[in-house]
């Protein structure tokens, strides 16, 4: 479904992929792991092509995403949902006019249509009530819910998602988690999930890679990665300020 | 040798980086615009409307509904300065008749469509730059292009368009609020009667007059919008960035309509002299 071959990108001096390599299987879920800065986003928005890389290819099912010209790449990132990190939902619009964008936009549905679109996917994310809000009177919980029917609305083979559950609190986070799962379960989506948050990523994941100094280090079941002998990764799963992540960094804060 | 001059490399160095900004930042307009138009076209070729009607009047009515009182207040009052101080000086040799002709030339050719384009990159491009800013630093405008959507033709081409099409009008209003001012001057201190002074103003403009206004405003318009939507779009920095973006596009959308203009009337009279 989704193939990245050694992809190499760099913002001005610092280099943050060196040579990703990573394919994911129709109806997979996979979770990226990482600290944060470490490229989780970046790998999201080059698959979605509003990232070039400096080199590599980026395929999406047939396509190389690098390689689309402008008007394709819009065709493509129609069968892709993206949630981003803080919902960016229409700040002038409200809740059912963001969901309803990309249906007004994209296709010929009528209005009653829409509607019913917009009301089945905000049902499945538990908005059905908050149509006429604007996302400033919603909650970090409630945008992402919104974002996540937003991303949905369009049925999409593909949905990225970047921190799903970051600043949600555990109720709210598992709610987001099990969404996901019962999407990729009933509507067969394949998903990869950028994350940095431990339970939320092993309640999700299928599949598990944690990129490090802009490599993937470690590619395994969520079950491998729990019992992984690889020091970061170990690390990483524990949450242990001992150990290879924090060499250097640690002393110099403790120092301070 | 503290105070010592920098070295003609330095100066040079120095001269070149300028100008690969000046040149990659009108560049960067220019490739604005003719993408705005290409994603435009290539929509209404699919048989669709390039972005929602209710959006593009929402911005028609902020750019000329909204902009008239300032347009009209500002032009009057200029006018009527303009009337009064060059209505003594030209009394002194008997030609105060020549007032109406020469505030409605002014106006309809140079002084309505500038003083429209910079009151208006100061209202509207300001607001536009700010408006899309925001939008680009909570990445609103990364997730129209996620979802698929051209973010040209769908926040651009609708605020261009209202500029461009709505410049025009309010270089009118600008032009009859002057007129209308000069004309009290007129009839107050210089006693010109209101006939009288719509005959002189009737004889001295010509439809080429008008019709240059018209394509200046027209020209500043699409200026104005392209400098505002280009500095909002390449916002970086979060909210400090947007005053940053925002103050930058009032100076260059200003500076470009004042230069434009003069560019403008140097290629006007040498193709047409009289």
């Amino acid at each position: 479904m989704v193939e990245l071959r050694d992809v190499h990108m760099r913002f001005e001096e610092k280099k943050v992929l060196d040579g990703v390599s990573l394919k994911i299987e129709p109806r997979e879920r996979l979770v990226i792991m990482g600290q944060s800065g470490s490229g989780k986003s970046t790998i999201l928005r080059l698959i979605l092509g509003t990232l070039q890389p400096d080199s590599g290819s980026i395929f999406f099912k047939q396509f190389e995403i690098t390689r689309l010209s402008r008007r394709k790449l819009q065709r493509v990132r129609q069968h892709i949902g993206m949630v981003f990190q803080y919902s960016a939902l229409l700040s002038s619009r409200n809740v059912r006019d963001n969901v309803a964008l990309p249906l007004e936009e994209l296709t010929d549905k009528s209005r009653s249509e829409i509607d019913k679109i917009v009301d089945e996917k905000l049902e499945l994310v538990g908005m059905g009530d908050s149509k006429e809000l604007l996302p400033e009177e919603l909650s970090g919980g409630m945008r992402k819910r919104v974002a996540l029917a937003r991303a949905l609305v369009l049925d999409p083979e593909l949905l990225l998602l970047d921190e799903p559950s970051a600043g949600l609190d555990p109720v709210i986070g598992s709610v987001i988690d099990e969404l996901i799962i019962s999407l990729s379960e009933k509507s067969k989506v394949t998903s990869i999930t950028a994350t940095h948050e431990m339970d939320s990523a092993f309640r999700i994941a299928t599949r598990m890679a944690m990129l490090y100094q802009g490599t993937i280090i470690k590619e395994a079941k969520p079950e491998e990665f729990k019992h992984s002998k690889n020091p970061v990764v170990a690390q990483f799963v524990s949450g242990s300020t001992e150990g290879p992540i924090l060499e250097g960094s640690l002393d110099a804060i403790t120092k301070k | 040798m503290a105070n010592a001059e920098p070295p003609p490399v330095v100066i040079a160095e120095g001269v070149g980086h300028v100008t690969r900004y000046f040149l990659r930042e009108v560049g960067s307009v220019f490739w604005l615009i003719a993408n705005t138009f290409e994603e435009t076209f290539e929509r209404i070729q699919h048989g669709r409307l390039p972005f929602r009607a209710a959006s593009f009047f929402r911005h028609t009515e902020r750019v000329g509904v909204d902009s008239v009182p300032l347009a009209g207040l500002v032009s009057f009052f200029l006018g009527l300065t303009m009337a009064l101080l060059t209505g003594y000086q030209l009394q002194r040799f008997g030609t105060e008749r020549l007032i109406p002709g020469l505030v409605a030339i002014a106006f309809t050719r140079e002084l309505g469509p500038l003083l429209t384009g910079i009151m208006i990159a100061a209202r509207i491009g300001a607001a536009f730059t700010a408006e899309l800013g925001t939008m680009q630093v909570s990445e609103e405008v990364e997730a129209i292009e996620a979802m698929g959507i051209g973010p040209l033709r769908f926040l651009v081409a609708p605020r261009m368009l209202a500029l461009f099409l709505l410049m025009p009008c309010l270089s009118t209003v600008s032009n009859l609020a002057a007129i209308f001012a000069s004309s009290l001057v007129c009839k107050a201190y210089f006693s010109i009667a209101f006939p009288y002074f719509l005959d002189l103003v009737k004889d001295s403009l010509l439809i080429r007059d008008i019709i240059t206004g018209i394509l200046k405003s027209f020209l500043f318009g699409l200026l104005i919008a392209a400098i505002a939507c280009y500095r909002g779009l390449t916002v970086k920095g979060g909210a400090a960035g947007v005053g940053t973006s925002t103050t930058s596009s009032v100076v260059t959308a200003i500076t470009a309509v004042i230069g434009f203009d003069t560019l403008y009337n140097v290629v006007y009279t040498t193709f047409y002299p009289t």
